[in-house]
């Protein structure tokens, strides 16, 4: 599902330059759900966004759902994003202007779906995270548990072969990380999707299907 | 799609009370302003009734009668010597020095006997609008100013008449004593100005004048509209007629048959004055018709004092109001773009998610744009409401003398391009910017 081929990220700023990757090799098969660990600052959230196609590679080849992605320009990708990826936050991300119905509509918004279907996909991704209560709710009115089941009801409305996940428990106790973990252990089992997590806690990393460590932009194992 | 963005950007400004008060007070403030400045501008220079034909009218206001004085100048060109004798070969310049002026009104008798053949004029009028007429009604005094006009008075400006009809040829031949008013001035004589009024009677000098027809007032009243009551001119004090000196109290206003045969007209006239030969019993020795466009005349006005040889241009006077206008229109609009750019970089992580979900730079682009048209529209009636009770209000009060503001559909519709440019322009730079986002940034 997803081929990463000799990737590497520099970032460059004024006067240093910061090796965010460097040659990483991977590849997840489809179904998979697989944990990313490492220090802060090694370079999981790069790769994260590398996958997703957030950010570019300096270099490297990238193979997502079978299709090559270099040479993709911005429409192509935003496209992609839209049909393929689900992305989930370490902060949740949503829009506080808007009710979680419409949050979780707003991936259908990019593509040709009518209103009222828009509003039935979105109830019923809202009711596979248990939230179906809260749909006229704001998001500032949630729980930090509430508000990334929303964010994952966001992820999975479009029906994603891939969901991103960066470190999605981070932000909450290990009761609500417990209960976001189930969510997507059921996602991965019962309907297939593939999942790429980076998290910081081993518990949640034994739960998933492969661990892999990185170290200063370098796979460790 | 479109209705997704609407419906998203009302959702928006509903969730964002303050910050949509700020901007629709700015917005609706800055527009209210503009448009009380544009029915301004129009009630003043637009083609509203009476002046539909403004651009066709020549207006002559005074005759001028003047003595050139001047220095003569020698200058010595060279000295030659022949045989012996020396001899001077001397050249003369004369320089105008300057003139002895008098300026007023023509006489009817001047304009009747010779301005009547020019050419490519279709219509043209002789009005005498330098009286007065108080009268009295039930003890209190009512003061109009009258006007003694031709029957082609009502050809060269079309008077929007509300009830009634001008008078015609007959009427002036017969001196006939009808009298045509204003719909202000019928209000504060007969406390009315309605299909009631035609027939009844004013009293103008000691003579009673029968009601033929009401006139909306101008919204600008200049030396040849500002009548309250329009007469024929063989009613006025006879001797106005009778006299035979170059001036007097009648000013002439022509109508080309086109635009662009103004300059004939007023070339015509001044071709006229420099070959005049002023009777003998005349104190000064030249001629001066010095004819403008309603758009120098104007400007004339704007310019007080010196009125006098240096005529101001047309842009010494429209100049400096068009840069004004200018600058009205492009700092608030450089206010607006300011306040939207902090307003969409506030969103900028929105922005990112709404990327990261498949919104490509186009969409973020139409979106912001959109909700900022959105709300310069809702900004722009508000502002309409207020510019149309301020409207209502000075005119009501006549707060601005002889203008009064016009709210017409032109400036209806120059208003809703004015919105539409705002819109766009403040919208689409900060729009342009934010839709670059880049994702992995915003998000961190
Ligand atoms: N836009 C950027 N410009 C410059 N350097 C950057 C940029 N983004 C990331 N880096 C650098 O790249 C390296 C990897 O950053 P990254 O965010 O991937 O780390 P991380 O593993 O996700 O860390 P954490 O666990 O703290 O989230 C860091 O050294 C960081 O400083
Ligand atoms: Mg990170």
């Amino acid at each position: 599902m997803i081929e990463l081929k000799n990737i590497s990220k520099s970032y460059r700023t004024d006067t240093i330059e910061t090796l965010a990757l460097q040659h990483m090799t991977m590849s997840v098969p489809s179904g998979e759900f697989l944990s990313i660990m490492g220090p802060s600052g090694c370079g999981k959230s790069t790769l994260l966004n590398i996958m997703g196609l957030i950010d570019e590679p300096t270099e490297g080849t990238m193979t997502l759902a079978g299709k090559e992605i270099a040479g993709y320009n911005g429409a192509q990708m935003a496209r992609f994003r839209n049909e393929q990826l689900g992305f989930i936050f370490q902060s949740f991300h949503l829009i506080n202007d808007l009710s979680v119905v419409d949050n979780v509509e707003l991936p259908l918004l990019y593509r040709k779906v009518g209103g009222k279907e828009r509003r039935r996909l979105a109830l019923e991704a809202l009711a596979r995270v248990g939230l179906s209560n809260r749909a006229k709710h704001f998001p500032n009115q949630l729980s930090g548990g509430q508000k990334q089941r929303v964010a994952i009801a966001r992820a999975i409305v479009g029906r994603p072969n891939i969901i991103l996940a960066d470190e999605p428990t981070g932000n909450l106790d290990s009761q609500m990380g417990d209960e976001i973990m189930e969510i997507l252990l059921k996602l991965n089992s019962e309907i297939g999707t593939t999942i790429v997590m980076v998290t910081h806690d081993e518990r949640m990393a034994k739960k998933t299907h492969r661990l892999v460590r990185l170290s200063d932009g370098e796979r460790v194992s | 799609m479109f209705k997704n963005y609407l419906l998203l950007s009302l959702k928006v400004l509903k969730r964002k009370p303050f910050y949509t008060f700020i901007s629709l007070f700015g917005i609706s403030f800055t527009l209210m302003i503009l448009m009380l400045v544009t029915s301004m501008g129009n009630a003043m220079l637009g083609s509203n009734k009476p002046m539909t034909d403004m651009h066709r009218m020549v207006f002559m206001p005074t005759v001028e009668r003047f003595t050139p004085f001047y220095d003569t100048l020698t200058v010595v060109d060279s000295i030659v010597m022949t045989s012996g004798e020396m001899r001077y070969d001397t050249t003369y310049e004369t320089n105008e020095r300057g003139r002895m002026v008098t300026n007023g009104p023509g006489s009817f008798h001047f304009l009747d006997n010779n301005l009547r053949d020019l050419e490519d004029v279709e219509s043209y009028s002789f009005i005498n609008s330098n009286n007065h007429a108080d009268t009295y009604l039930d003890g209190r005094k009512v003061s109009m100013s009258t006007y003694y006009v031709d029957a082609d008075y009502f050809r060269v400006f079309d008077f929007n008449f509300l009830y009634g009809l001008p008078f015609g040829q007959a009427a002036i031949d017969e001196a006939s004593k009808v009298i045509v008013m204003t719909d202000k001035a019928a209000k504060n004589y007969f406390g009315e100005a309605s299909a009631a009024v035609i027939d009844r009677e004013v009293e103008i000098g000691r003579e009673k004048f029968r009601v033929v027809g009401i006139v909306a007032r101008p919204l600008v009243e200049n030396e040849a509209t500002g009548g309250d009551v329009l007469l024929p001119y063989t009613t006025i004090d006879n001797k106005e007629l009778a006299s035979t000196t170059l001036g007097g109290g009648f000013l002439a206003v022509f109508k080309a048959v086109s635009p662009e045969k103004r300059t004939s007209v007023i070339d015509q006239l001044a071709f006229y004055a420099d070959n005049f030969s002023m009777p003998p019993d005349q104190d000064f020795e030249k001629l001066g018709l010095d004819a403008s466009t309603y758009l120098e005349l104007f400007a004339d006005r704007m310019v007080p004092g010196d009125s006098q040889n240096t005529d101001p241009s047309v842009w010494t006077v429209f100049g400096p109001i068009a840069v004004l206008l200018v600058l009205f229109l492009v700092l608030p609009l450089i206010n607006l773009i300011n306040l939207n750019i902090s307003r969409v970089f506030e969103r900028k992580s929105e922005i990112a998610v709404r990327k990261a979900f498949g919104a490509d730079s186009k969409n973020i682009l139409y979106q912001f744009v959109l909700e900022n048209l959105v709300i310069t529209f809702i900004g722009g009636l508000i502002g309409l409401i207020l510019a149309f009770l301020i409207i209502q209000y000075v005119n009501a009060n006549d707060l601005l003398g002889i203008t009064r503001l016009a709210f017409s559909f032109k400036v209806f519709l120059y208003f809703l391009i004015v919105i539409l440019l705002f819109g766009l322009v403040s919208g689409i730079l900060p729009a342009y910017r934010m839709s670059r986002t880049n994702i992995g940034e915003a998000l961190r």
